[in-house]
């Protein structure tokens, strides 16, 4: 059974910390033999959402860009990991442009009623917050959890759990956290496992 | 001397609930005569996101060429700024978001440079204000987004104590916060308020 994992990596610094989790974790479902995909957003063309609403009455979005067509993969994935550094204590505007895009699903499933994920779908959905923090802090995730929530919330993905590291300044990088990255392969090959349980039902 | 506002409009909707509260309260401020007040709309701001580059931590300065490079000067400049977004998705309209982050210049300027973010003699008398509305009727729907405002604020040498806020859940419908009972006059009365300590602070 193919298992289909996507990572979308929200961070506009190419091969920083947190894009080099996200690899960490979709190698090791890559390992566990998923289907691995990543996105990078910077590398996409789409506006954030302009609250026009009209998708409330349409269920479809009146800008086509490259964040419909990335809805489309997400929907269509077994796992979503999304990843961003913290910017000022929240996820990056570049991945709350695109979350904010998902309005037309939100739309189909609490104003139109045509879309709806039954509690076996969302089960066999896993989501994955996967994040580096520049700061120390313990609540430094705090102000992205319920964002993120959010996102896998609207697109039917059960949070399943978060791969994150604060006090990158510190540590000077993620390469040089004691478990950070060995912990994102673990969860990557873990997750992939259940849902293969899932799939077959044994 | 007038008192300076700089007010943004976060909303990518023109004239909708987080731009009518900002409006009842510019209106209650420009009462007084000392206000010299400027609303900015953030979608015709033509402010990029933060690259995440860190050159600022160097060049105490922005790589990017954008419309920040006059409303970094005018964040310096004013005595109070103003901050309204909607909530999408339980946090900042990712316009306002982008605002958020372009603050990294100061921060680099004041944690990383130590150098100052506004002249001596104006620290500790400049406020904050951040409006916001929300869909959903949830009461910790604004919990994800204060952390962002608070750390804006900050960086531009506004302190905690110093920012207020107005926050109007259970309106989704574009005007619905017409038929909120009491936002509008606590709008009025904030910006009362708020002008009324600007200038005790400022000795006017």
């Amino acid at each position: 059974m193919e298992i289909k994992v996507l990572g979308i990596s929200g961070s506009p610094h190419r091969h920083g910390n947190t894009e080099t989790l996200l690899d960490s974790f979709l190698d090791g479902a890559h390992a566990s033999g998923a289907t691995i995909e990543k996105v990078v957003l910077k590398t996409l063309q789409y506006s954030p959402c302009r609250g026009c609403n009209a998708c409330h009455k349409t269920g479809e979005c009146v800008v086509n860009d490259d964040a419909i067509f990335l809805y489309e993969k997400i929907l269509a994935s077994d796992c979503l990991s999304v990843a961003s550094p913290i910017y000022t204590m929240g996820i990056t505007a570049e991945l709350k442009g695109f979350i904010d895009r998902q309005q037309y699903i939100w739309a189909r499933k609490f104003i139109l009623k045509t879309l709806y994920f039954s509690d076996d779908h969302i089960k066999r959905h896993k989501g994955i917050f996967i994040s580096t923090a520049g700061l120390g802090w313990e609540n430094v995730f705090d102000g992205a959890f319920p964002v993120i929530t959010a996102l896998f919330n609207t697109t039917g993905f059960e949070y399943y759990d978060n791969v994150i590291a604060n006090d990158m300044d510190r540590f000077g990088g993620i390469r040089n956290h004691p478990t950070a990255l060995k912990d994102a392969f673990d969860k990557g090959m873990e997750i992939v496992a259940i849902l293969e349980k899932l799939k077959t039902g044994s | 001397m007038p008192i300076k506002i700089l007010a943004f409009a976060g909303s990518p909707r023109r004239h909708g609930n987080s731009e009518i509260l900002l409006d009842w309260v510019l209106a209650s401020m420009s009462e007084d005569r000392d206000i010299r007040m400027e609303k900015v709309v953030l979608t015709e701001a033509d402010i990029n996101p933060c690259r995440g580059c860190n050159a600022c931590e160097a060049l105490n300065k922005c790589i990017q060429r954008d419309g920040m490079d006059i409303y970094h000067d005018k964040i310096i400049e004013a005595d109070c700024i103003v901050l309204s977004s909607p909530i999408y998705c339980m946090g900042l309209a990712a316009q306002v978001k982008a605002l958020v982050d372009r603050a990294q210049v100061f921060r680099s300027r004041k944690y990383v440079l130590k150098l100052p973010v506004v002249p001596p003699e104006r620290k500790g008398k400049r406020l904050g204000v951040f409006l916001s509305t929300a869909g959903q009727k949830w009461n910790y729907v604004f919990d994800a987004a204060i952390p962002s405002v608070k750390c804006f604020y900050h960086v531009i040498d506004i302190r905690d104590a110093d920012i207020r806020y107005l926050m109007i859940n259970g309106v989704d419908e574009k005007g619905a916060i017409e038929h909120h009972p009491t936002a509008q006059a606590d709008a009025a009365n904030l910006g009362k308020e708020t002008v009324h300590e600007l200038k005790k602070r400022l000795g006017l």
